[in-house]
Formats: C-alpha cells, structure tokens, sequence
C-alpha cells in the first residue's frame, strides 16, 4: 500500500482551487538489455530526461527481466526498457513507447558465440558442451537459441551437457572469452558495441551464427498508459534525442540512432518463437 | 697427521682462521634462527589474510554454490583471483562433494562440472592451510554448507612466491653481512695477532744476531709493554750476554792453551836438539884431538852429519806445521815420516816403541798434506799421551785404488765415548775446556777433506783409529786456520 506523499498532498489541496502540474518523478526501469554498470551513461540519461520532461526522473535498475516486467505490470514503473521477449509475453498488457534505431533500422540479431580458438563450425558441434545463456526472459539470449533447437527437436537441457544464466550479455561474452563456457547466446547488438569499446574482451570469442534480425528490445508502459502525460513526455524526449546535444551524448554512448516509434508486428518473429516455447515446454 | 698439519699452520693466519670459523658457525646459527621467525611470520600472515578473505567469500558464494549457480560461483571466484593485493589468489575453484568443479578462477585448467587433478580432491583430515615451499604456494581450504554433509568445498592456491623472495632477500642480506663480518674479524685478528706477535719477531732476529755472533738489538723499547713479553726478552738478553761471556772466555782459553802447546813443542824440541848437541859437542872435541886419523876424522864426520840432518828434519818438521801461510803441497810420502820428528820427544819420554809402517808409494799424492798431516800429527799425539809407559804406537799408512788408509793404534785405555763423539761428529764450536781440543781438530780437518773415521777398541785393550778418504778430491782451502789447534788430549 502506497502513502501518499506530504508534497501529494499539497498538490490535490492546490487542485482545488488552481490547476498545477504534477510533479510526480518519471520512473524508467532497465535491463541489462545493454551495457551496465556504465554510472556516466545513467547520469546522462537521467539529466537529459529530466531536462526534456522537466520531471524529476528516477532509473530503476534490476538485475532480471523477470524483476523490472514484474515492477512494470504491478505499476510501479510508468515505463521500462524491456526485452522483446517479456513483451510478447504480456503484449496483452503492454503499449509500445519507444524502439531504439540502430544502424539504421530498430533491428538487431542474436549471436551465437563461441571461444576464439574453438573448433565449433556449427550448432551441432556444440551438442554435449556446456552453454551460457544471459537471462531465461531474454529474446536474442535466451529464446532464439532454445526455439532453433526446437524446430532441430532438440531441447537445451538434453543438447548441452549443461546450460547456465550470467544474468547479463556481458557476462555471457565473459563466460565464453575465459572458457568457463563452450558457447553462449548473447546480445548481437550489445557484442558489436564490446567489439568497439572492449576489444580485448571481445576478441577472446568468435562468432559461430548469426540469427534473423527480430524486433530491437522496446521501452514500453502498461495498456493504456501511453497518453499519460509522464509517459507521453518520455515518447517525446525519446523520439527528439538526436535533436539535442546532451541527448546525441547519451546515444553515442549507446551506439543508437535514436528512438522511433513501433508496432506490434515488429515482435511478430519473438512472437512466433515464444509460442513455440510455450507450445513444446 | 692431520692435526700435525694444523699445529705447523702459524699462529697469525690459525687465530683468524678460528676466528672466521666461529663467526661462520654463530652466523649460521643465527641467520636460521632469523630465518625460522620469518617464516613463521609470513606463515601466520598468509593464515590471517586467508581466514579473511576465504571465509568471508565462502560465506558469500554458498547460497550460489548451493543452487548450482556456475556464473555466480565463477564471479566471486574470478574477483579473488583477480584481487591485486592482499592475498594473493593464483587459482581458486569450488569442488563438489561428488568431486566435480563447479567453477573455477581458471576454467581452461579447471573445466566446469569435470573432475579436478587427483591432487586436487580434498581427502580427511581437512587441512586449512598447506604450504608448498618448493611449488611458491600454500593451498587454503573451506567447507560449504554444514560438518556432517558440506555442500561443497572451496580451494584456494595462494601465491606465496612474494614470501619466498622476501625470505631470500634476508638470507642474502644475512650471508652478505655475515661474510662482510666474517672477513672484518678475521683481518683484525690476523691484524691484532700480527701487532702481538712483533716482540716475538724481534725475539727471533736477536736469535739469528746471536747464532751469527752479532750483536743482537735487545733494547726493551721494542718488545712493547705486554709483561709476559718484557719478562721473556729480559731473560733473553741475560742469556744473550752469558753466552758471550763464554765464547769470549773460550776463544781465551783457546788461545793459552795455543801458547801452552807452543812452549811445549818448543820444550821437546830443544830438548831434541840438545841430545845429538851434547854428543856432536864431543865428537868436535875428539875432532880437535884426533882429527888427524883419518878413520876417526871419517867417523865423527858421519856422526856429525846424522846429528845436523836429524837436527835439520826436526827444524823443517816444524816449519812445514807452523809457517804462516800454508802452502797447499800435494801428500808425499816423506811429509808422514816428518811425524816421526815431531812426536819423538813424546815417544822418548815415555820410552814408547814406535811402530811405522809408511807403505805409501813414492811420489806425490792427489791429496793435501798439510790437513793430513795435521790429523795424523793430532791422533799420534793422543795415542802417545794415552798410552803407557813402554807401551806400543803404531802407525801404518797405505793406498789401496783411489784411496788412502791410515790406521793410528795405541795400547791406551780406549778412547772414551766422549773422544769418539769429537772425531765423529765435531761441532762448529770447540769443546768446553781445553780437552779434546784436538781430536775435535782432527775430526773437522778430516771431516772437511771428506773422509771418513772408525773406531776400533778390541777386548783386549787399546785403540785402533782407520783414516780412511778418497784420493783425488778437491782441496780444501781453509785448514790452515786451525794449524794452531793442536793439542792432546
């Protein structure tokens, strides 16, 4: 149960007589959908959101999925950087905010990796090894490779000798570079951006696939919250963030384009392979 | 034959050679005993810093450990591993109770839910800490989860390589400054024992100066103040001046009994003179009465003539000995007959038989006369002083090839051993007193020719002396010092 706030207060009591803003802070959650722990990247996000919404803004971060869908379905959060995965799931309950551009498109693929100096030429070399998933919620980490298996018959459990969660698409590439894994599922956008800005991590795993390109992971809000003015203020400064400076700071930092606007259809390949799961699960 | 060795080792390279010896051992002692804290040290340090840092990862990662967590469980163990300081972790894993790895800090080595080396499996009793010296590393272990049933087992190999330069560091330190130690001592011993040994130095070349029959420099200046040392040159030096005082006395007594000898000879040969005068004196009288008969003339004349060459052989005898310079004239034959003239007043006085049996061959021989002569003269001399009144002195001289023999043989009471010691052995200085004067002249002038004496003294009394000495060696120039030594015994 939420109490309400000593400034709650003063604004319905103002409400009564004049009509004033509410000042109540914009609430985004994230993912480790992209690189974490980068304390300059959130400062930066932060003040650029707060200074195009002209709310105060709070980042929420948590180390699952699972944890920020469940945080953004109770209401908790007035929107969250998702993964496409969640979204299929409770796109019954989901609006589209955002979607990030990148490289032109708000697209990206799934990469399946393995060390530099391994033998592996395909999937099947990797049956009997041990595999590094990045978040049992997670699209290009989790579903893409679990569904390809499925379509082959073949379920991760019984095809790798053993399979495990880093709860991150960094953690994922380490596991692979230090050999701690034989494979891993990992993020190809967020591969491609340690390419540029950890080489040497990257650099210690190859490339063994690459999937189709599905749906870039959306910001979305809950059903019927996307003409709030908080999240409506937040499409804004989303879609506007190559026109400002700070904003242009905080997307290099991302390595995005931008952000655009979505539809449904865009997850219709997660959307597929999700059922799929479902379906054989 | 070791330990005679070390006793002729001088006493100036023993005392620092001890004394390196003993800082070498309290060296050795002690560098262990600093080493032992050290390492104990180090030891207690690695198990402080690893009870921290295990035990509070051990308590962190369990719950991972328990869900099988592999990524979880490898972060913890990779950020140890990774920790530049403090301890310093090389590898740590996480073993499970089926012995499999369920992560570890290097999964290239350790591969994920495979078994470990055989050495790595933890066997009862669990040991908390083992150090490898000779490996640089110590291997820490923890139990997960409870006593009875540990859920897992986390190993840590600690780099103790650090420690190990450490402690040779110090045992560097501690052989360098030990050995640096060791040579300082040893110099100032060898330096202090030097300084101490001086007097005894000085002592030995006042030896030498008094061996040489130089003055010896006895001033007490030298000898430092040590009172041991005074005490010692003290003494020295009073010895010092008996001795001289002696050889002093001696070279005086030598030189009487050198006058004694010449009144002597000069006595027995007047004396010698006197009888053919007494007799020549009365032939010049029958002379002068019956000089006219030719058969008495012819007589006194030949009776004249034996008396002046007798008187003539004894006067020639006498020069040949006692001439200033020593002529080196090679042995003749005649030169042992002279002898005959010599010791004749000794033969007469004691009415002794001389037997001479000169069978040398005529001519010169490759030997000096004057040293021979000399010792015969000496010998000859005793054996008529020893024999008694009547009694028989033999003389017989032959060459046989390359070689010359003379035997003196008296019918004495034998020659004491003490007699026979001068002949055999004669030292550089004469004897005490005047006896043995000169058997001891005899045994050197014989000595120095190279030949060599025996003595033989029958059961039936007597003495027989063989000069036995090659012919042909080299002469020996300096004889002629002890012309004057004659004396019997």
């Amino acid at each position: 149960m939420e109490a309400f706030t000593r400034r709650e207060v003063l604004a319905a009591a103002a409400g009564l007589g004049a009509q004033m803003p509410a000042r109540e802070p914009l609430r985004l959650g994230l993912t480790p959908v992209f690189l974490d722990n980068d304390l300059l990247l959130l400062r930066g996000l932060q003040h650029y959101l707060e200074a195009q919404t002209g709310l105060p803004c709070r980042l929420i971060k948590r180390r699952s999925y699972q944890e920020i869908t469940v945080l953004l379905l109770a209401g908790r959060l007035d929107a969250a950087w998702i993964c496409g995965y969640p979204y299929v799931q409770f796109q019954d309950r989901l609006d589209l905010v955002a979607v990030p551009s990148w490289r032109g498109a708000p697209l990206y693929r799934s990469y399946l990796i393995v060390p530099a100096d391994s033998p592996a030429r395909g999937l099947e070399d990797l049956r009997g090894t041990i595999h590094a998933f990045s978040d049992p919620d997670s699209n290009s980490g989790y579903l893409v490779t679990t569904a390809l298996l499925l379509r082959r018959g073949e379920r991760p459990g019984s095809f790798f000798r053993h399979v495990f969660f880093t709860y991150g698409h960094r953690n994922v590439v380490r596991a692979v570079a230090r050999r701690l894994a034989d494979g891993g599922s990992v993020d190809g956008y967020v591969f491609e951006m340690l390419r540029e800005r950890e080489p040497d991590l990257a650099r210690g795993c190859r490339v063994l696939r690459r999937s189709r390109r599905f749906g870039f992971p959306p910001i979305a809000c809950r059903r019927g919250e996307a003409q709030r003015p908080a999240v409506r203020a937040l499409a804004r400064a989303l879609f506007t963030m190559a026109d400002d400076a700070g904003g242009r700071e905080v997307l290099a930092m991302l390595g995005l384009d931008g952000f655009v606007p979505a539809t449904p259809a865009l997850y219709a390949a997660i959307a597929a392979n999700a059922r799929l799961l479902a379906e054989t699960g | 034959m070791g330990r005679s060795w070390l006793r002729t080792i001088p006493l100036r390279v023993k005392v620092p050679l001890l004394v390196a010896a003993l800082m070498v051992g309290v060296g050795t002692l002690a560098s262990w005993l600093v080493l032992d804290a050290l390492i104990r040290t180090q030891r207690a340090q690695v198990r402080e810093l690893a009870a921290v840092a295990l035990d509070g990862l051990a308590a962190s990662i369990a719950p991972a450990v328990a869900r099988r967590d592999v990524w979880e469980t490898f972060d913890a163990l990779d950020h140890l591993a990774a920790r530049g300081e403090g301890l310093r972790v090389r590898t740590a894993l996480v073993l499970l109770p089926e012995g499999m790895v369920l992560a570890a800090s290097d999964p290239v080595r350790f591969p994920t839910l495979r078994p470990p080396p055989a050495d790595w499996l933890v066997e009862p009793p669990l040991e908390p800490l083992r150090f490898d010296d000779a490996r640089g590393l110590a291997r820490a272990v923890r139990r997960l989860g409870g006593e009875d049933e540990p859920t897992a087992f986390l190993i840590a190999e600690v780099d103790t390589r650090g420690y190990l330069a450490e402690r040779r560091r110090a045992l560097l330190l501690l052989v360098v400054s030990n050995a640096l130690l060791t040579l300082l001592l040893a110099l100032g011993g060898y330096a202090l024992v030097r300084r101490m040994l001086v007097p005894l130095d000085h002592l030995a070349r006042a030896v030498e100066s008094v061996r040489r029959g130089e003055e010896p420099d006895l001033q007490p200046a030298r000898v430092g103040r040590a009172p041991e040392f005074l005490t010692l040159f003290r003494r020295f030096a009073d010895m010092a001046r008996a001795v001289r005082e002696r050889e002093l006395l001696l070279r005086r007594l030598a030189e009487e009994e050198r006058l004694a000898l010449l009144g002597r000879l000069a006595r027995g040969m007047a004396h010698e003179i006197n009888n053919p005068l007494a007799g020549m004196l009365t032939v010049v009288d029958t002379l002068r009465r019956h000089g006219d008969r030719p058969e008495v003339r012819e007589q006194a004349l030949a009776i004249l003539e034996r008396g002046l060459l007798g008187i003539r052989n004894l006067v020639r005898a006498a020069l040949v000995d006692y001439r200033e310079t020593v002529d080196d004239v090679p042995l003749e034959r005649e030169a042992l007959d002279d002898l005959q003239a010599l010791i004749g007043h000794e033969v007469g006085k004691k009415r002794l038989r001389l037997v001479w049996a000169n069978r040398l061959p005529p001519g010169p021989l490759p030997l000096p006369a004057g040293p021979v002569r000399q010792t015969v003269l000496n010998l000859l001399l005793n054996a008529c002083r020893a024999s008694p009144v009547e009694g028989r002195v033999e003389l017989m001289a032959r060459t046989e090839p390359g070689e010359l023999h003379i035997t003196i043989a008296d019918e004495g009471p034998g020659l004491p051993p003490e007699g026979r010691a001068l002949l055999h052995t004669p030292g550089e200085m004469p004897p005490g007193g005047t006896r043995g004067l000169g058997l001891w002249t005899a045994g050197r002038l014989w000595a120095r020719l190279g030949g060599a004496i025996e003595i033989e003294t029958p059961p039936e009394g007597g003495t027989a002396i063989h000069l036995r000495v090659a012919l042909g060696r080299e002469r020996c120039g300096d004889h002629g010092l002890l012309t004057t030594a004659h004396s019997a015994d």
